[in-house]
């Protein structure tokens, strides 16, 4: 019997396994052919080259006072001084490590949450699957801000960890949902079944056969959850619910707000910290548009002709 | 002589970012004569489609005509701008394809369907929407009622039917179908060929029916071209091709057909099927298969599978309508090393019978028993003892196997739930499998990511699957039906090969008759989830009794018929 009928002969000489960091860098090559999600990734990498090497870029220190008050911006201070009279740049510059790290960190929680939860919910049926949908109801109901405000008033003086866990908290649940549904469509697929045929238990299913299907969806919702995460985490030290000694984004503009730097003419004090915070996540945003085109690689294709 | 499309030298591309460009259609010219029906056949991955859609400017990125001319009625489509294409699209060439059922919008009528096209075009006055739309939708075979329901409320081979009305409703001068019916089931097929067949000889339109079946172009159509690998190989009309095909291609084509109701039933790779029927009537060779499987190592004794009276009710699908029997009253036993094959258009309910032998479903009365294991009522570790025995061959390759995981892994994992081998063992073992399907050379086929593989690899690694865990019984759902003609003889041999080989039993569900009869001893036809006829597979065939199975033994493409049916 012969058995390599319609082998290109091309193809037979290809022996080697292709990688799992083959799969990286098609996907990089993917995320880098769109304009979009290129340029998300110089952005970023701008704020993650900036946040790593804060002690060498930054003139002074973050928290190095002394300098005149208010001062605008000169040779010396080059987006001014607060009133407390700290040097702006360098606060924005170690700040970024904070928003970044803080980003990331809650972004990879609250995925990790999502994952576990969604794959567990989408796979399983009846009075289970029925508890966790009442779970996951009661945070998609709950208004975000407002519960993560109880929350930080309740765990005060937790530091970041706290805002960390205030956001992976109230985070987790549209994850959730989107990867349930994802997983109920490929439960029904014929290699699942096969699998469960080969006497695979449940949760080799779920995240071996499942779970790897899933990567580029994940992936979308890790980068919306770390967005979320970055402005969660300005809005909360903003509100003063942080710990408004470490020096972030948000409490420059916790502190400018407090000093009513509008009202002095130091609109750079607002300005500046808001548009980083912005620009972190629209970097974000831009490359998720890239990660669709992975997932959907009809996204990936010119325009017609 | 008056052609109305003329392709001259037209070549194809498909360019996507970062990968190899493929040319699909490779310097293809030919000609079409006004009113004529000509077929394009040729199997999956030849350019048939490509060359279709390029034909009526339908292709997207990445594909890309890169070369020739393709002249409608003396001008150059390929050089129409938006807006002239779109008007072309009114008295010019229009397209029905093979999803078309799933081209309707679900929340409009059908009626809003045709109004949105007299819109578009303004070819229709007002005053005659109405009556035009009876007109289109009568043609077709459906009644006037039809133009009130919405997709939704319609079967497949109806919203197939109200597409093709969709696209005569622009008066075409050239229609072109792709694989119109290949979606659809047996039965229906055969009332959907019948129907283009007679508008083309009533509308007089042109038409290309693209198909990879080349039984039912020859039945249809007048001029067949063969393509392969992006050319045309031959270009003749039907009944030459038929008598006298000259190309290699086409050859290899035509043998894979056969009439299932013959005496002898011939394919390449069937040979030692090819014995007269008497000898296969005699219960022998079941029984030494039998003796030959319960000798098999490792084994005290084989478990018959039992269905006894098993039925099936699902819920009504939605509220106020009937619960839909699946499965009415089934029974029968599947004996150690017998195949059985069971028949059916689809909604006959045997895929459902699969399920309820594997456990995945559970009946609403009956009982269905491997050994001393209730199918019905298993706990974990006795689901696993039944998989262990009982495995399945799915329908389709390209979805049973995981896209992410090499064949080595797919093929572990059975060996080490159910053989507790482990390390170099489970390797050896991994290898040994993709050596009995095949596979050869192992070791590089054990390194392959499914997308490498061709359709009928990917089936056949389907089947070391199952053979993994050693079973006594193989449950083959159409395993068949997704592959191409010249790589089905090739699976329906290995299948049959091992169950001589291994003594497995097998369940053979199908609607493909021609195969039934090359691997199946027995035989049950199953009708809205009833046992119609049952016996031996070469005696059923060929003496029917029941309407039913020879409705199915008539809707069997068979390019000798279409002979007959020419002379």
């Amino acid at each position: 019997m012969t058995s390599t009928q319609n082998i290109p002969s091309v193809k037979a000489e290809i022996t080697k396994p292709p990688s799992k960091f083959a799969f990286f860098t098609r996907s990089a090559g993917t995320l880098w052919a769109n304009w979009k999600s290129r340029l998300g990734l110089i952005i970023l990498a701008c704020f993650v080259f900036v946040a790593i090497f804060a002690p060498l870029l930054a003139p002074y220190s973050a928290t190095q006072d002394g300098f005149e008050r208010n001062a605008d911006a000169s040779a010396a201070h080059w987006f001014g001084t607060t009133a407390a009279g700290e040097d702006v740049l360098s606060q924005l510059i170690y700040g970024s490590q904070i928003s970044v790290s803080v980003g990331f960190i809650a972004g990879i929680l609250s995925t990790i949450v999502a994952i576990v939860i969604g794959l567990s919910w989408g796979y399983i049926k009846g009075f289970g699957a029925d508890v966790i949908n009442f779970i996951v109801n009661l945070f998609l109901v709950i208004p975000g801000l407002p519960l993560m405000i109880v929350i930080a008033a309740y765990l005060q003086n937790g530091g970041l960890v706290m805002i960390v866990a205030v956001i992976v908290i109230t985070g987790w649940a549209w994850g959730a949902r989107v990867l349930r549904a994802q997983t109920q469509t490929l439960r029904s697929r014929d290699f699942v079944t096969a699998a469960r045929f080969s006497g695979e238990p449940a949760w080799r299913i779920v995240f071996k056969e499942i779970l790897p299907n899933m990567t580029s969806i994940i992936a979308g919702g890790f980068f919306g959850a770390a967005t979320s995460a970055i402005l969660a985490e300005a809005g909360l030290e903003f509100l003063g619910l942080g710990d408004s000694s470490i020096v972030s984004w948000g409490t420059i503009l916790y502190w400018a707000q407090n000093s009513n730097a509008l009202l002095t003419g130091q609109w750079i004090l607002l300005f500046a910290p808001g548009l980083c915070i912005a620009l972190l996540a629209l970097s974000l945003t831009l490359i998720n548009f890239g990660v669709d085109a992975i997932s959907n690689p009809r996204l990936r294709e010119g325009k017609s002709r | 002589m008056n052609p109305i499309l003329e392709v001259k030298d037209l070549s194809v591309v498909y360019e996507s970012n970062g990968a190899v460009a493929v040319q699909a259609v490779d310097h293809v010219s030919f000609t079409l004569e006004a009113g004529e029906f000509v077929g394009l056949v040729g199997e999956s991955g030849s350019g048939k489609s490509t060359l279709g859609f390029a034909m009526t400017r339908l292709q997207k990125p990445p594909a890309r005509t890169n070369g020739g001319q393709i002249n409608f009625r003396g001008k150059d489509i390929r050089e129409l701008d938006e807006e002239s294409l779109r008007q072309q699209r009114q008295g010019g060439f229009a397209m029905v394809l093979q999803s078309g059922m799933n081209a309707l919008n679900p929340v409009r009528t059908i009626r809003n369907h045709f109004i949105d096209i007299f819109k578009a075009h303004g070819h229709v006055e007002k005053g005659r929407w109405d009556s035009r739309q009876v007109e289109l939708i009568e043609k077709v075979g459906l009644t006037r009622e039809t133009l009130a329901r919405f997709p939704g409320e319609l079967s497949g081979g109806m919203r197939q039917r109200v597409s093709i009305a969709l696209a005569l409703s622009l008066e075409p001068q050239l229609m072109v179908f792709d694989e119109p019916t290949t979606a659809l089931d047996v039965l229906v097929q055969q009332a959907i060929m019948e129907t283009i067949k007679s508008l083309q000889k009533s509308e007089g339109f042109t038409a290309v029916l693209i198909s990879h079946d080349l039984g039912v172009v020859l039945e249809s159509t007048q001029r067949v071209l063969v393509m392969h690998q992006g050319r045309i190989v031959e270009d003749a009309p039907s009944r030459d091709v038929l008598e006298n095909p000259q190309d290699d291609y086409t050859r290899m084509l035509l043998s894979h057909y056969a009439d299932p109701r013959a005496e002898v039933v011939e394919l390449p790779g069937f040979t030692h099927r090819t014995r007269p029927v008497a000898d296969d009537a005699e219960s022998a060779p079941g029984a030494t298969r039998a003796a030959r499987a319960a000798q098999r190592e490792g084994r005290s004794a084989d478990s018959a599978i039992v269905v006894d009276g098993v039925s099936k009710i699902y819920p009504p699908p939605r509220r106020g309508e009937q619960p839909v029997t699946a499965v009415d009253d089934v029974t029968f036993t599947l004996e150690p090393g017998q195949s059985l094959a069971l028949v059916g258009a689809s909604g006959s309910g045997k895929s459902t019978i699969a399920k309820l032998i594997t456990g995945v479903e559970k009946p609403t009365s009956g009982a269905v028993t491997f050994g001393d294991l209730d199918v019905a009522r298993l706990g974990r570790r006795q689901m696993r003892e039944l998989h262990k025995n009982v495995q399945m061959i799915f329908q389709d390759p390209y979805s049973a196997l995981n896209p992410l995981h090499t064949v080595e892994y797919t093929l572990t994992r059975p060996v080490v739930n159910f053989g507790g081998l482990r390390g170099k063992e489970a390797r050896t073992r991994v290898l040994e499998l993709l050596e009995t399907v095949g596979l050869a050379p192992v070791e590089q086929f054990a390194a392959k990511l499914p997308h490498q593989l061709s359709g009928g690899q990917r089936q056949r690694v389907v089947i070391a699957r199952a053979l993994a865990s050693n079973p006594q019984v193989l449950i083959a759902d159409e395993p068949v039906s997704m592959l191409d003609v010249s790589l089905r003889a090739g699976v329906l041999a290995l299948l049959e090969d091992l169950r001589e080989q291994w003594g497995v039993s097998m369940l053979y569900i199908t609607h493909d008759l021609l195969s039934a009869r090359l691997v199946t001893d027995n035989i049950m036809v199953l009708n809205g989830g009833k046992v119609v006829e049952r016996g031996k597979t070469a005696e059923v065939l060929q003496h029917p009794v029941d309407p039913y199975t020879i409705r199915l033994l008539d809707a069997v493409p068979n390019p000798a018929r279409a002979r007959d049916g020419v002379a």
